[in-house]
């Protein structure tokens, strides 16, 4: 069984917005959701980087009491997009609790908020003579917190993907939930990710100096994606979900249909942890493209990983030079928002939906003067009015863990 | 204590922290109110700091048999009754 998969419904949370039209005015506005890091009463003082992608809007939650006991703030993202893509696909109640729909939703370590809060009863921080951790604590702190929590709200019994991989975390889950679909095990996935405000993770990569401390005055200017005055990653938070069918169902039902996976591919470096690696990357772009069937000239746009780090974009550059040359516009869409870590997969999907709907390519924000090591590639500079038929979408991960996906625009039907 | 003030202290936690509209002593808490086993793990631990002593395993076992609001005051009753003997 071989199927061909579309996506139907797509949302995100993101510190460049929520509503479409906010995210699509930003990208074309060149606004960045950078702010000052928050406090956090325990590390954000002893952090070197004073910037966080930010979701500073609030957003009307309107969930029960018996779904919110479940959920620390990370599956509020979660809930609130899948709930979004579910009402925008006009999916049937029966078909939603049949069993043929599935979940493959992430997020890097579930909520720390909620672990902080376990943590200080073990150390005695609250009253500890009656005080002991909650009932629901593991609930809603759990790694595969987002993804059971939608299945519960939403009365979904088919299968659950809980990917957990830090920055490939939501686009392996894209690419599972697409393989699920592909070889026939699901007719339908929700698929995506989600991470709440942390300074854990900032402060993970704050020690290891990648993270970027020369804008803490001007957050909108960082991170800066190979850019020569680029000084590191900037970590934020936010949610994403995405909807894939069956195309034959899908066309069937009358669903809007707004892009086709193609492709997809994920491997592992099978070495160092943290070092971004030329041989694992470009193998994994190449395994997409022939798992897309497509010839690396037939990509119009590919939204790079481009964290902003020293080395990253350097490897990545070299990358894309040597499957796509100069083909392909490369747009780095972290540099609007930061990196929203597990989430980032499915938001820089998204943009791209968006992107190839209205048809153009936002620049990355805050690039300048091109490093000549990152020069070889042909990069997004201003907004670029153009038509999107294929879009890459690849991400890398601590771990060693890299992933492409390939999605064609809805109209630009192969058969 | 007395049972009406037992009774104003348990309805006051069922409405603010579990968000019970217009609880009735009969109503059965599953069933009108959703409360499932995991609310009645966090209601025990809130009736320990109400009576200011912790639960034996034994004690919470017996609340599982639970079904409405007055078996709840006649629980925290028995109990308070079976610590002061």
């Amino acid at each position: 069984m071989n199927r061909r998969v579309v996506i139907t419904a797509c949302s995100a949370i993101t510190p460049i917005g929520y509503r479409r039209e906010d995210i699509i005015d930003s990208l074309r506005a060149g606004r960045s959701g950078v702010r000052p890091l928050r406090d956090d009463g325990l590390l954000s003082g002893h952090i070197h980087s004073r910037v966080f992608g930010t979701v500073d809007y609030p957003i009307d939650y309107a969930f029960k009491r018996v779904h919110r006991k479940t959920m620390g703030p990370v599956a509020y993202y979660a809930c609130q997009v899948a709930g979004d893509v579910l009402a925008q696909s006009g999916l049937a109640e029966e078909f939603i609790t049949s069993g043929r729909l599935g979940v493959a939703f992430g997020s890097t370590h579930g909520s720390p908020t909620v672990q902080r809060e376990i943590y200080k009863t073990f150390f005695g921080d609250l009253d500890n003579k009656f005080s002991s951790i909650g009932a629901v604590d593991y609930l809603r702190s759990m790694v595969h917190t987002t993804a059971v929590n939608i299945t519960r709200m939403f009365g979904i019994t088919g299968r659950v993907i809980a990917s957990s991989t830090a920055c490939t975390t939501s686009s392996q889950a894209i690419g599972f939930g697409y393989e699920m679909i592909k070889f026939g095990m699901q007719d339908a996935m929700i698929c995506g990710g989600a991470d709440e405000y942390d300074t854990t993770t900032v402060a993970v990569f704050d020690n290891l100096l990648a993270c970027s401390v020369a804008y803490n005055d001007t957050p909108h200017r960082t991170p800066r994606p190979f850019d020569a005055a680029r000084d590191g990653l900037v970590v934020g938070e936010g949610g994403g979900a995405v909807l894939l069918e069956e195309y034959e169902s899908a066309k069937r039902r009358g669903a809007p249909i707004l892009a086709e996976v193609i492709g997809f591919a994920c491997n592992n470096n099978g070495g160092d942890l943290i070092l971004p690696n030329l041989d694992g990357i470009t193998a994994t772009l190449r395994l997409s493209l022939e798992d897309a069937g497509i010839s690396a000239d037939q990509v119009d746009v590919v939204s790079a990983h481009a964290t902003a780090t020293k080395m990253g974009d350097v490897i990545e550059a070299q990358a894309i030079a040597g499957v796509y040359g100069d083909g392909p516009l490369v747009t780095g869409l972290k540099s609007y928002m930061g990196h929203t870590m597990g989430t980032c997969g499915v938001i820089e999907l998204t943009l791209l939906l968006y992107m190839m709907e209205q048809g153009f390519v936002a620049p990355t924000l805050n690039l300048e003067q091109i490093d000549p090591r990152c020069d070889m590639i042909r990069h997004a500079l201003t907004v670029i009015e153009q038509p999107i038929g294929i879009g890459a979408v690849q991400n890398f991960a601590f771990g060693g863990v890299n992933t492409s996906l390939i999605v064609r625009h809805a109209d630009k039907d192969a058969t | 204590m007395t049972r009406e003030e037992l009774q104003e202290r348990i309805l006051s936690i069922l409405e603010h922290d579990f968000e019970f509209e217009a609880p009735g002593l009969t109503d059965n808490l599953r069933d009108d109110h959703g409360f499932d086993s995991i609310d009645a793990i966090e209601l025990l631990g809130k009736i320990e700091t109400m009576l200011g002593f912790t639960l034996s395993r034994e004690e919470k076992e017996q609340a599982m048999s639970i079904r409405t609001i007055n078996d709840i005051l006649d629980y925290i009753e028995q109990i308070r009754s079976a610590r002061q003997s």
